[in-house]
């Protein structure tokens, strides 16, 4: 496999453009295309240079990449439609493997969203279910929680202290939908959404685009502080560890890593780092509670440490192990098909010593984790 | 690059699964898990044997793959849903292939689902304002229909020609929607309901509900080598400048089209052209596009394809034998398994399985699919 | 047949037995894969565990205690009819298998973890031809 090398990275800023309360009006496919357009600006390329596309929207319906694609060019170049659950990390992972497998040489993936208000419709239960009301992705996750909270002493005030964390961290970054940090108690006496979890503690529906280029490294166009795909994996779900499909049951008998924890292990192997090799993370935490058992599964402390390191300050910018400087999720707003891709791309800009006053200093390696239903979990190391 | 094998192709008829009027009531899982399940079967091998899947269905929703798939097992192997609307299973398969061929993986599983609803199939590719003004899927493909009549002289009888053919041929699959029956007459189709004019209601596609599957695999992993059915050639185009999102040209013809594109690139990549195949399948949701993408694909001039239909050409003891198993408008169009349905019939002619619709000693097979997008996808698989 | 007279139809045939006599109580069906053991719920028609081919079918214990539970204040896009707030969770039943559940029967977010419940079947919303939509759901036990 070729070294694959990260060519350039766009954001369409992430916030509400649904044409309301005097916000502007944007579809997807016009943040899609004006995402690709700033990677390929970054990267120093023309359209006529890409060789595929890869991308993702959840909720905008069919041939989303195309339409942010025919917003730029109109080449007749293989255009992939990709998911694993929501996020376009999956759509990344195909980028690379073409590249890294020598299909092609010059590829974008590129994720975007415009998402409805509200309660976000759960395409993986069939009508049955739904009916039952089964269906809430909050209340999967709270329930998590919940037993995250029994089972290791976990508290509510834990799950808020991620959310501060977060929206500190996206006043920092002119691309994150919330720019004002919240506190404690406004996390903690937001409207109650699915008990234990507030609505500061729930991801919010956002609208945006993050696109990025990637490249066998012979064809970036400039060889300074050069960023390379170090090792990317994708699982899915695993058996004992959520409902199969069409079933609402659970084994309590079979004990199996999980989607995350097992694609962690994989990376881990694969790519010859361990976590504590990382400088700078990313941890998908579309609720709050899940980026402390995110970073347990993969493996940057042990199960149930997380709190007591989050409250010492371990992953905050300037802690021992930085996570999403960014803002993650409850910072930078979840426009569900465009989150993978925009976690990857703070790990790139803090590699190439560009993400700000959100800098880690002398950040060299960087790991993304994202995940989505289905379950599916994706995962990236990077390195400069 | 690896040789990449077809080991099994799974099938759940074509046909409605709803629970009403004494039909089966299946849910898309169901049927996806099934179509799985025959795949591994044919190709002699176990659930353990799948390294990576990818799953398409247009309309099911975006967790279905991983819904069928779970229904078997959940080893955690990466599975991916790709789209590309009507191209979707087909998608699916050229991504496995292209893992396979490069040496990701040994064996790969590609399959779609499909449930429909009834009544005109929702165009979700057109934005909003454009279906606010009536836009929509028929008419669209009927403004493809006049534009071709004009360029080509051919007639609605030419159009009723090609459906008259395919669904004589379905009565020969009995995974077919229309396996059952009748055979259609060129005045019936000529006397059918109106959809968009000039294109009536027997020459379009049936909503269908069903599920296709194929397991795909580097040549040395196939249990059995006899009758090995390898692709030798695979390409996806999408829209050049001058085409809309349909496919549709909007300009003055300045560049190929996708189908086009996307041919021109399997013949190169094959080493085979249109005249070496022995059997094909082209795309037509709706019959007049048969006529238009055997022009596109190479199997004949411009302007020509419907005196071919006339004169039986594209029969199934024709010169160039196409839609052997009665294509979309015969077999149905649960739009994400049409695509590896269409592989699939290809796969039973080269293996000499195709019962009363064998075509005798067929040992290169071209298929070209097509999807929203726009999307062309073309396979050349060779016994 | 309800006993006001309406057509009752379950939300999918096949979740739960009919009783055939007054004693008897309605149960989950489930299989059960006689080489590992493992249960599933609803009917599967292979294991997932081990990719047994065959199955047998097992009524599920009515009784289970809460693993796990929330309080959803929003109502579910689309298909939901219920009330809300209303109380989602996992009960964990002896066949060693825990089920996602609605928790009816008392106000919602007083349930506790490790409460015993046991199954109910209720009508959750009637259909446009008038017939009620029979779903299952776990409540307190009664005393």
């Amino acid at each position: 496999m070729r070294e694959v090398a990260i060519a350039g990275i766009g954001l369409a800023k992430f916030g509400r453009y649904d044409g309301k309360k005097g916000r502007p009006r944007k579809l997807y496919p016009e943040m899609g295309g004006d995402a690709i357009a700033k990677a390929l600006k970054y990267a120093n390329m023309e359209w006529k240079e890409i060789q595929a596309a890869f991308g993702g929207t959840y909720y905008g319906g069919l041939g989303g990449t195309h339409q942010c694609v025919a917003r730029v060019g109109l080449t007749g170049i293989p255009i992939v439609n990709v998911y694993s659950g929501h996020s376009s990390e999956a759509a990344l992972r195909l980028a690379y493997l073409r590249v890294a497998l020598g299909v092609h040489d010059i590829v974008v993936a590129v994720g975007a969203e415009t998402l409805p208000g509200g309660l976000l419709d759960n395409q993986t239960m069939p009508a049955w279910m739904r009916m039952m009301g089964l269906d809430p992705l909050p209340a999967a996750a709270a329930c998590r929680a919940v037993r995250y909270m029994e089972d290791y002493g976990a508290t509510v005030e834990d799950f808020a202290r991620v959310s501060v964390m977060e929206r500190k961290n996206a006043a920092l970054n002119p691309n994150a939908m919330f720019q004002q940090e919240v506190t404690q108690e406004e996390v903690l006496r937001s409207r109650m959404i699915a008990s234990p979890l507030t609505l500061l503690m729930n991801c919010a529906n956002a609208d945006g685009a993050a696109a990025v280029i990637v490249c066998s490294k012979n064809k970036l166009k400039s060889k300074k502080k050069v960023v390379t795909i170090a090792s990317m994996v994708q699982t899915s779900g695993t058996y004992g560890t959520t409902p199969s499909g069409g079933s609402v049951s659970v084994s309590t008998k079979v004990k199996n890593p999980d989607c995350i924890e097992l694609a962690a292990k994989q990376i881990w192997e694969a790519s010859g780092y361990g976590p504590e090799d990382m400088d700078v993370i990313q941890v998908h935490d579309a609720f709050s509670p899940a980026f402390l058992w995110n970073v347990e599964k993969c493996g940057f402390c042990k199960r149930g440490e997380a709190p007591r390191l989050l409250k010492e300050g371990y992953f905050e910018k300037d802690g021992k192990m930085p996570a999403n400087t960014d803002g993650g999720i409850m910072g930078r707003g979840h426009p569900t098909g465009a989150t993978g891709i925009a976690q990857v791309a703070e790990i790139f800009y803090q590699l190439r010593e560009e993400a700000g006053p959100r800098q880690v200093a002398g950040a060299k390696i960087g790991f993304a984790q994202g995940a989505s239903p289905g379950p599916n979990a994706v995962l990236t190391v990077l390195k400069r | 690059m690896k040789e990449v094998a077809i080991a099994g192709m799974g099938f759940v008829k074509f046909g409605r699964y709803d629970g009403q009027k004494g039909r089966p009531y299946k849910e898309i899982y169901e049927l996806g898990a099934d179509a799985i399940t025959k795949a591994l079967k044919y190709a002699d091998m176990e659930w353990k044997d799948i390294q990576v899947a990818y799953g398409a269905s247009m309309f099911g929703g975006l967790g279905v793959p991983n819904q069928c798939t779970s229904r078997l097992g959940m080893p955690g192997f990466p599975i991916t849903t790709v789209e590309g609307a009507c191209s979707s299973s087909q998608q699916a398969m050229r991504q496995a292939y292209l893992d396979i061929a490069n040496g990701m993986y040994d064996v790969g599983l590609a399959f779609g689902t499909e449930k429909i609803p009834p009544g005109l199939i929702a165009d979700t590719l057109s934005p909003v304002w454009m279906l606010r003004m009536g836009f929509n899927l028929p008419g669209t493909y009927a403004l493809g229909t006049r534009a071709y009549m004009q360029a080509s002289g051919a007639t609605e009888e030419d159009m009723a020609r090609v459906a008259v053919m395919e669904r004589k041929n379905a009565i020969m699959n009995p995974n077919a929607f229309w396996y059952q029956g009748p055979e259609i007459t060129v005045e019936e189709v000529l006397n059918s309901r109106m959809i968009a004019s000039p294109i009536r209601f027997l020459m379009a596609c049936a909503n269908a509900d069903g599920a296709s599957a194929a397991i795909v695999c580097s040549k040395d992993k196939l249990k059995s080598k006899a009758k090995a059915v390898t692709i030798v050639g695979s390409a996806h185009a999408t829209a050049t400048y001058g085409y809309d999102n349909l496919g549709n040209s909007v300009r003055e013809k300045m560049n190929p089209n996708c189908t086009e594109l996307a041919c021109k690139q399997v013949w190169e990549m094959s080493g085979y052209g249109p005249e070496d195949m022995d059997v094909i399948q082209l795309y037509e949701a709706m019959s007049p596009s048969f006529l238009w993408d055997a022009e596109d694909c190479g199997f004949c001039k411009r302007g020509e394809a419907a005196k071919l239909v006339r004169e039986g050409y594209f029969e199934i003891g024709g010169k160039m034998p196409a839609n052997t198993d009665g294509g979309l408008v015969g077999r149905g169009h649960p739009t994400g398994a049409t695509g590896l349905a269409q592989i699939a019939e290809l796969f039973f002619q080269l293996r000499g399985e195709a019962g009363p619709r064998q075509v005798p000693g067929a040992k290169i097979a071209f298929n070209h699919c097509s999807g929203g997008g726009p999307n062309a996808l073309c396979h050349v698989l060779k016994r | 047949m309800s006993t006001n007279g309406k057509k009752q139809i379950p939300c999918r045939d096949g979740l739960w037995s009919s009783p055939s006599s007054p004693d008897e109580k309605p149960q989950l069906m489930g299989s059960k894969c006689p080489n590992c053991g493992e249960v599933f719920f609803p009917v599967n028609p292979v294991c997932i565990n081990c990719q047994h081919q065959t199955m047998n079918d097992i009524k599920l214990s009515r009784k289970g205690k809460i693993y796990s539970f929330t309080t959803m204040m929003l109502p579910p896009p689309q298909w939901y009819k219920g009330p809300v707030p209303f109380d989602l969770g996992f009960v964990e039943l002896p066949e060693g298998v825990r089920v996602w559940t609605r928790l009816l029967g008392a106000e919602a977010g007083t349930f506790k973890i490790g409460q015993e419940v046991e199954l109910d079947i209720d009508v959750m919303q009637v259909d446009a031809e008038g017939s009620e939509i029979l779903g299952y759901c776990f409540v307190p036990v009664k005393k």
